[in-house]
Formats: structure tokens, C-alpha cells, sequence
């Protein structure tokens, strides 16, 4: 999966499970929260990132 | 709005002890200029060099170039937002001096991608031959931060310099008559004037945020772009310094210089007033951080054009590196699902020069592209006779430069439209 | 000019179909359309060798045929090597692509050769050669064999090609720069008016397609799977061990997480000079998220964090580099038995 802040660049080469980061300076956080936000962010990204990587229902992926 | 451009043609810089235009000789004090500009507590030191059209010299790295101009009194601000309160820009007359620039080098390059000359300001030869800057007088600002200067402390106030610098020598001429003068046919969205022309509209984008622009960097009336959505700005605020290049212009560049004499936006002018096309106005935006931000500045920015300009059809731009192509394309696209005809300005991404390289975007609708240059031209160059750089550091690397880029020279390149060097497909 | 040509059982004389199981003979001087060849370069020029293959033989024994082909024109001393015209000959087209594309990388001698647009042979090698446009049939042979001659007198004597619609070669996909009289600004507008007014206009570059990446299977449970970290965001430990470029990197490295809970600041520094990076540096985890999802290793929702992350750096990359990186990753990924990657991007 790709987690990323350019979409449409991701979507151009074909890139079948994107997550969207938060932004491109820091895809994966965000310097505008305090520590502890950023960090709860961090772990809510990289749930949808594991989330958008299991078998689909049905299993056919 | 309707701004008038008188404009006072310099065909010489001379170091005089007042500074005035005799005839078509620019007389400037220095020292007075100098004095100006140390105000600013960030300079240690400033010095200043004067460069001709087609000397042989390089100077170098570029941090900007600016046209001399000021505005005549009870007209609005000089650089408005920067040097003045950011009242509307474009109102009244504006004198020039015009053929030639005020070039403000950096003590070094920036970090980044371009290598560690920067872009370069080339006078001669045949990488000078296709630049505009090379057929202009320079006053090359050489500044010298003072200790603990740098960063964007530096560069706000090489900002400032630059563009003072080119106010208070264009002041000179403010009650001259000038050679010749140039009023901008009246530009706007009302009724057509012309029934049948297609109403055609610019947007151009003036900052990417795949950099954090810094608090007091000044692009958009002073203002840093931060939070900015699109906006409408007449043509004319374009031209009369409502917009400044940011501290970096990245891929392709883009000097002040440019902005002040937008080739797209007089290209438009041209066809507005031979009779070809209905110039309806600009929209200028931003390139998102992130894709919720990108839609919003995308949507705004379409909207806008269908609107509030009711165009028929829009030329756009883009500005910094590879993701903004993203902004500009989807802008494009939304565009174009409104039935309003678009063409795109992009620079060129192609490293390995093959096209499947080429594009950011693959919309089947984008269709009309302009691609620019660069990636392939080299040139080998003799020595420069003369070098002028803020370090001796510095200028021992540009006058060992044996080779240079397009991208690597001033004008050559370029976002905002004056570039002649093109990609062909083969 | 001493001139090496190419030709199939067909245009060599020998005969139809039936003869399509033909080796490759040779034959001093021209056949066929050699001899037009031959008049159209005129004096100086002479077609020293012909070589005739049958079309099945020419597919069946290409590596074979490649072989003898490139002694002959290294005997016969040529200047050029010319093949066909193919027009829609597919076995044809595709041998003799195959055959210029080996002497001219192989000899660094010349080659020409001309087929119909859908020619497969046009797809395979159209990059490496100039293919003239020959239509589909042999009705306009006097027009192709001419731009034939005049591309390789320009390729032997080393001079600059034209582009395709000036010389009548296929589009190679490649690009070059070029000064034209307009301004980019000139022709944006010169191209919206065209567009808006209904009128014909060329665009600049064709629009790129990307073949459709097909979506493997998901992870059954993603409690047991091993896990990797991947960015295009060029983090790389400080001092850029393997000297990984900011821009159109060529080299991707992977470095060693497998003891830690987070990523510190002073351990690393950012190869990439397309964004800005002073929040990656302040917190690396901002573009490798190694602090959450080794939380959550800890807490059983993961496997197993693999013990490397990898990482290049994703700015103004052509394509050529990039499919070459992203696979060598893959055999890495594949090689240490990783179910599933989270690849963050700038």
C-alpha cells in the first residue's frame, strides 16, 4: 500500500491501495499538533495503511 | 483599473554622485543607494557592479531580478504588502526604467536540486542567447549578511533590498517625461465588449506548499500564501508588483522581473487588443500540502474561472516542482468538466528523455500542452572574462564552470512563459 | 558507401510463404529494393551485400541469425546497414529490428529500416531506431526508400536528425530540446485558441498511459504477517552511507531499524530536494512511521517489523530508473518473506 499526499500522482501509475498522508512536508504526522496528537494521527495512518492491506471479504483482492 | 506604464528607456548605468537619467544614461550614487539599503541592520556590507548587455561575465547565484520601477505620486503602493500597506496594486501610472534590472545575487546557492552554482545570471554566449536578462543593464546587489544572519532572515531581507533598490532608482524619473507610455485596454469580466470572442482567463499558480513558505516571506501582497485560497486579481496587479517570486523558484524558475512583465499576461494584453480574444482576468493560487487541500485550492481555483470570470477558456501555469503538475492538472481537468477549454504550461520532469517520463498527469482532456525544456541542453562555455559573486569562494566556482545547464541559467528556463526552449517529441 | 541490406525470402526473390523456412543466404551486390537503394544514394554508394532470410527461419533462429549478420557486416566493412522495407510484414518487421538494433549497438555501424506503424516490430524497437514510415504495402516503395537513404546519409555522416514528421520516421518516444521562435507563453495561448475555436493544434506531449497494476490478494491476518517500511522519501542515516541522490536517484538502500522503537532526529538526514524537510528531520517517524507500527507489533495487531525499512529518494525520476528500483526492491521483499509493504511517499 502507499500512503501518500499526492494523490493523483499515485492514481496516474496505478497504485491500487493509497492511504492519504497528511501532507507532503510530513506525510505521516503533522508539526502543527502537540506531541502526543501527532502521534495518536501517527497510529490512526498506519492502522489505515495495515487496514487497506488485509484480504477483502471474500478474499478475492 | 487601468494602469499606465511610462516608460524611460536606459541604454547605460554610470556611478555618478546623484542619481538621475541623463538622456538615456542611468547616473547612480551608490553610496546613497548603499546607505539605503544598510539601513537594514541583516547587511554587513553591500557592493554594487554594473554589467552591459553581451559582457563578457557571469554573475551568480541569483536570488532575484527586478525591473526599476516607482510608482507616480497619489498612484498606489510600490510593492504593496512589502514596501508599502498592501493596498490594491495596478492603479495609476507606474515609471520604468525600462532595458534594465536590479540582480541580487545570494552569498551561495540554496540547498536543493539545482547544484551548488544555482541559476546564474549569463551575459554572453550561446547560453546567454536565450535569456531575456542578457540583453539588459544590470545593477548587480551584492550583499553581505551581517553574523547570525541567514537563513530567512537573509532572504527577507534580500527581498527588501532588491526591491528597494529598484524603486528608488526608477524614483529618479518620477516627474520625467517619459519616452514612451503604455495604457492597458480595460480588462474584466463584465459584458463582452466583443460578442464572439472567447473569453479567455489565466491561472497561475504562485507557491508550492511542498515547502513550508516562512512567516514573513513575502509572495502575494506581502502575505506568505499560507492558508491563501485562490483569488482573483486583475491583470494589472500582476504586473504592478502585487505578486513576488518565493525565496525558492525550483524547477524552471522565476524572477520578480517576470512578474512585472508576466509574458503570458502581456501575451493575453496583445490578443485582447488586436481584437483575438476577450482577456477576462487571472486567478492566482497555490499548489496543496495535502490532497484535501489540493481539491479545495482546485475546486476555489475552478470555480473562480467559471464563475466569476464566466471564461470560455483558461492557460494555466504552475509553479515549484513535480507535485504541483497534480494541482495544475486537476484544476485543468475540473475545468474542462465545465465545458471550459483549457491549455497546461508544464516544465520538464523527463531525466531519461523518453515521454512515458514526461507527465505528472494523464488526463485524456489535458490535451494542450506546452512543454519546456532543458533537461538535454548543455553548453560549453569559455571562461567568463569577468565574475561577480558575493564570496571569492563562489566566484572561483562560477568562473571554473566549463559546462553549463539550461535550467542552470537565469531566463533560459522559466515558469512564468518567456522560455523559447522547448521539448519535441522524436 | 559500402552498404550491408537485409531482406526476406520475398523481397529477396526467393519465393512466397512456401519458402519462409529459408537460412539466410548472401548475396554480393543489390536485390530488389537494393537496387533502388542503390540509385537513390547514387554515385558513391554501393550495396556490397545482400542477405536473405526466410521470415520463419528469421523468428525460429533470431539469436543465430543476429550472429551471422553482425560477421557479415563486419566482413563486408559497411557503412550502413540497411533492412527491408517491412511495411506490415510482422516476422519481417520483427527481425529486422532485431538485426539494426544489434549492429548498431554491437558495431556502432548505422541502421535504417522502415515498417507499417503497427508493425510489431515497431513497438519493440522503436526506441533504439529510426523506423521510416512505410504504409502498409510496397505502393509507395520509391517514397520510402528515398527517406530511408536520406536518414542514413545523415546517420552515417553523423548529423542531426529532424524530427519524425520531417523525415517520415516512426516516433521513437524520446524527447529533445529544441529553441523555437514563440515564447512558451505565445503558444499556451496560440493552443487554448486553437482549442476553444474548434481548430486543429499539437499539443506538445502526448498524453502518457500507464498499463493497470494488477491488485494482489490482501494479507488473510495481518496479526501474523511480517510487515515492511519503504518511503521515497529519501531518509537515509546520516552521512548518505550509500550516497543516494536528491534528485533522480539511481540507488535505494535499506538500514538497519530492527532494535528500535522510534527514529531520532540526529541519527538521520534527508536525501531529497524536492520538499521541504525540516519536519522529517525534527522526527523521521514523520515520513517512516516505525514508532506507531512498532506499537502496534507490541500489542500483536502486526507480525513482525522487518528489520530494515528501505528507502530512495523519489524526486524527478524517470521512469527507466524507477521500474529498475521499485523491482530490485520486490526481489528484496520477496527474498525475506514480507507479506505486506507500506511505502509512504512525499
Amino acid at each position: 500500500m502507499q500512503l501518500t499526499s499526492a494523490l493523483p500522482i499515485a492514481k496516474m501509475v496505478g497504485s491500487n491501495r493509497v492511504v492519504l498522508g497528511t501532507g507532503i512536508v510530513h506525510v505521516a504526522g503533522d508539526a502543527n499538533l502537540p506531541p502526543d496528537e501527532e502521534k495518536a494521527l501517527r497510529r490512526k495512518l498506519v492502522e489505515e495503511a495495515l487496514d487497506s492491506l488485509r484480504a477483502e471479504e471474500g478474499g478475492a483482492g | 483599473m487601468n494602469l499606465t506604464l511610462a516608460y524611460h528607456p536606459v541604454e547605460a548605468l554610470r556611478f555618478d554622485a546623484s542619481t538621475r537619467l541623463d538622456g538615456t544614461t542611468l547616473d547612480i550614487d551608490v553610496d546613497d543607494l548603499r546607505g539605503l539599503l544598510l539601513e537594514d541592520e541583516a547587511f554587513e556590507d553591500i557592493a554594487f557592479e554594473f554589467v552591459a548587455p553581451d559582457e563578457d561575465c557571469r554573475a551568480g547565484p541569483v536570488f532575484d531580478i527586478i525591473e526599476p520601477r516607482a510608482k507616480a505620486a497619489s498612484s498606489s503602493p510600490d510593492f504593496p504588502g512589502i514596501l508599502g500597506p498592501p493596498l490594491t496594486a495596478g492603479m495609476g501610472t507606474t515609471h520604468v526604467l525600462s532595458g534594465m534590472a536590479v540582480t541580487v545575487l545570494d552569498e551561495h546557492a540554496a540547498g536543493g536540486s539545482r547544484g551548488s552554482i544555482g541559476r546564474v545570471l549569463e551575459m554572453t554566449g550561446p547560453a546567454a542567447e536565450g535569456s531575456c536578462y542578457s540583453k539588459l543593464h544590470h545593477l548587480v546587489v551584492i550583499p553581505r549578511m551581517a553574523p547570525g544572519r541567514d537563513g530567512p532572515a537573509a532572504q527577507r531581507a534580500k527581498r527588501v533590498a532588491g526591491l528597494k533598490a529598484a524603486v528608488h532608482l526608477a524614483r529618479a524619473v518620477a516627474s520625467d517625461a517619459p519616452g514612451e507610455s503604455r495604457t492597458f485596454e480595460p480588462v474584466d469580466p463584465g459584458p463582452p465588449g466583443r460578442p464572439g470572442l472567447p473569453r479567455v482567463a489565466y491561472v497561475g499558480q504562485i507557491f508550492s506548499r511542498q515547502r513550508r513558505a516562512e512567516l514573513d516571506e513575502p509572495v502575494l501582497y506581502g502575505h506568505n500564501t499560507t492558508g491563501m485560497l485562490p483569488v482573483l486579481l486583475h491583470p494589472d496587479e500582476w504586473l504592478d508588483g502585487g505578486v513576488v517570486t518565493s525565496y525558492y523558484t525550483s524547477m524552471g524558475g522565476a524572477e520578480t522581473y517576470l512578474y512585472q512583465n508576466h509574458p503570458i499576461i502581456t501575451e493575453l494584453y496583445r490578443r485582447h487588443h488586436a481584437g483575438e480574444l476577450n482577456f477576462v482576468g487571472t486567478v492566482a493560487s497555490i499548489a496543496g500540502s495535502d490532497n484535501t487541500d489540493r481539491d479545495r485550492n482546485c475546486h476555489a481555483a475552478a470555480a473562480l474561472v467559471q464563475w466569476a470570470l464566466k471564461a470560455d477558456a483558461a492557460v494555466l501555469t504552475k509553479y515549484g516542482g513535480g507535485v504541483p503538475h497534480a494541482d495544475l492538472a486537476e484544476t485543468a481537468r475540473l475545468l474542462e468538466t465545465a465545458g471550459i477549454r483549457t491549455s497546461v504550461m508544464v516544465s520538464d520532469v523527463s531525466r531519461d528523455r523518453r515521454v512515458e517520463s514526461a507527465l505528472l498527469f494523464n488526463f485524456p482532456e489535458l490535451n494542450a500542452i506546452v512543454y519546456g525544456g532543458g533537461n538535454d541542453t548543455r553548453w560549453q562555455v569559455p571562461p567568463a572574462g569577468r565574475v561577480i559573486a558575493a564570496t571569492p569562494a563562489v566566484g572561483e566556482l562560477l568562473a571554473g564552470v566549463r559546462e553549463l545547464g539550461a535550467m542552470n541559467v537565469a531566463g533560459v528556463t522559466n515558469q512564468q512563459g518567456a522560455s523559447r526552449l522547448r521539448a519535441v517529441v522524436y | 558507401m559500402r552498404i550491408v541490406h537485409y531482406l526476406n525470402q520475398f523481397f529477396g526473390g526467393i519465393g512466397g510463404e512456401e519458402q519462409a523456412g529459408s537460412p539466410l543466404q548472401e548475396v554480393e551486390g543489390a536485390v530488389g529494393p537494393g537496387r533502388l537503394l542503390e540509385q537513390t544514394f547514387g554515385e558513391g554508394a554501393a550495396v556490397v551485400k545482400t542477405l536473405v532470410c526466410g521470415d520463419n527461419h528469421a523468428v525460429e533462429h533470431q539469436e543465430e541469425l543476429t550472429a551471422a549478420v553482425l560477421e557479415h557486416v563486419r566482413g563486408a566493412e559497411a557503412d550502413l546497414f540497411v533492412a527491408g522495407p517491412c511495411f506490415d510484414a510482422g516476422r519481417y518487421g520483427m527481425a529486422a529490428g532485431a538485426l539494426c538494433s544489434a549492429v548498431q549497438t554491437e558495431l556502432g555501424i548505422p541502421a535504417v529500416t522502415a515498417m507499417h506503424e503497427e508493425n510489431p516490430g515497431v513497438d519493440l524497437h522503436r526506441e533504439g531506431l529510426y523506423i521510416v514510415n512505410s504504409g502498409k504495402n510496397a505502393a509507395r516503395m520509391k517514397e520510402v526508400v528515398g527517406r530511408m537513404a536520406g536518414l542514413a546519409r545523415k546517420l552515417a555522416a553523423g548529423e542531426a536528425v529532424g524530427l519524425p514528421e520531417e523525415e517520415g520516421y516512426l516516433t521513437r518516444g524520446l524527447i529533445r530540446d529544441r529553441f523555437v521562435g514563440k515564447s512558451s507563453a505565445e503558444r499556451l495561448v496560440d493552443m487554448v485558441l486553437a482549442k476553444v475555436q474548434e481548430q486543429p493544434f499539437d499539443t506538445e506531449m502526448p498524453v502518457t498511459s500507464f498499463q493497470p497494476v494488477a491488485k494482489p490478494r490482501g494479507v488473510d491476518d495481518i496479526s501474523k504477517a511480517k510487515v515492511m517500511l519503504i518511503t521515497d522519501g529519501g531518509l537515509v542515516p546520516k552521512g548518505n552511507p550509500d550516497n543516494i541522490e536528491g534528485m533522480a536517484a539511481t540507488r535505494w538502500g535499506a538500514y538497519d531499524i530492527s532494535g528500535d522503537d522510534d527514529l531520532a532526529g540526529e541519527d538521520y538526514e534527508i536525501s531529497h530536494g524536492g520538499y521541504d524537510p525540516r519536519f522529517v528531520q525534527a522526527d523521521p517517524d514523520r515520513l517512516v512511521p516505525l514508532d506507531a507500527l512498532r506499537q502496534l507489533e507490541k500489542e500483536g495487531a502486526v507480525g513482525e517489523i522487518h528489520g530494515e525499512f528501505l528507502s530512495t529518494s523519489g524526486l524527478s525520476n524517470p521512469l527507466s530508473n524507477t521500474r529498475r528500483l521499485g523491482r530490485e526492491m520486490a526481489e528484496k521483499v520477496k527474498r525475506e518473506g514480507v507479506d505486506a509493504v507500506i511505502l509512504t511517499s512525499t
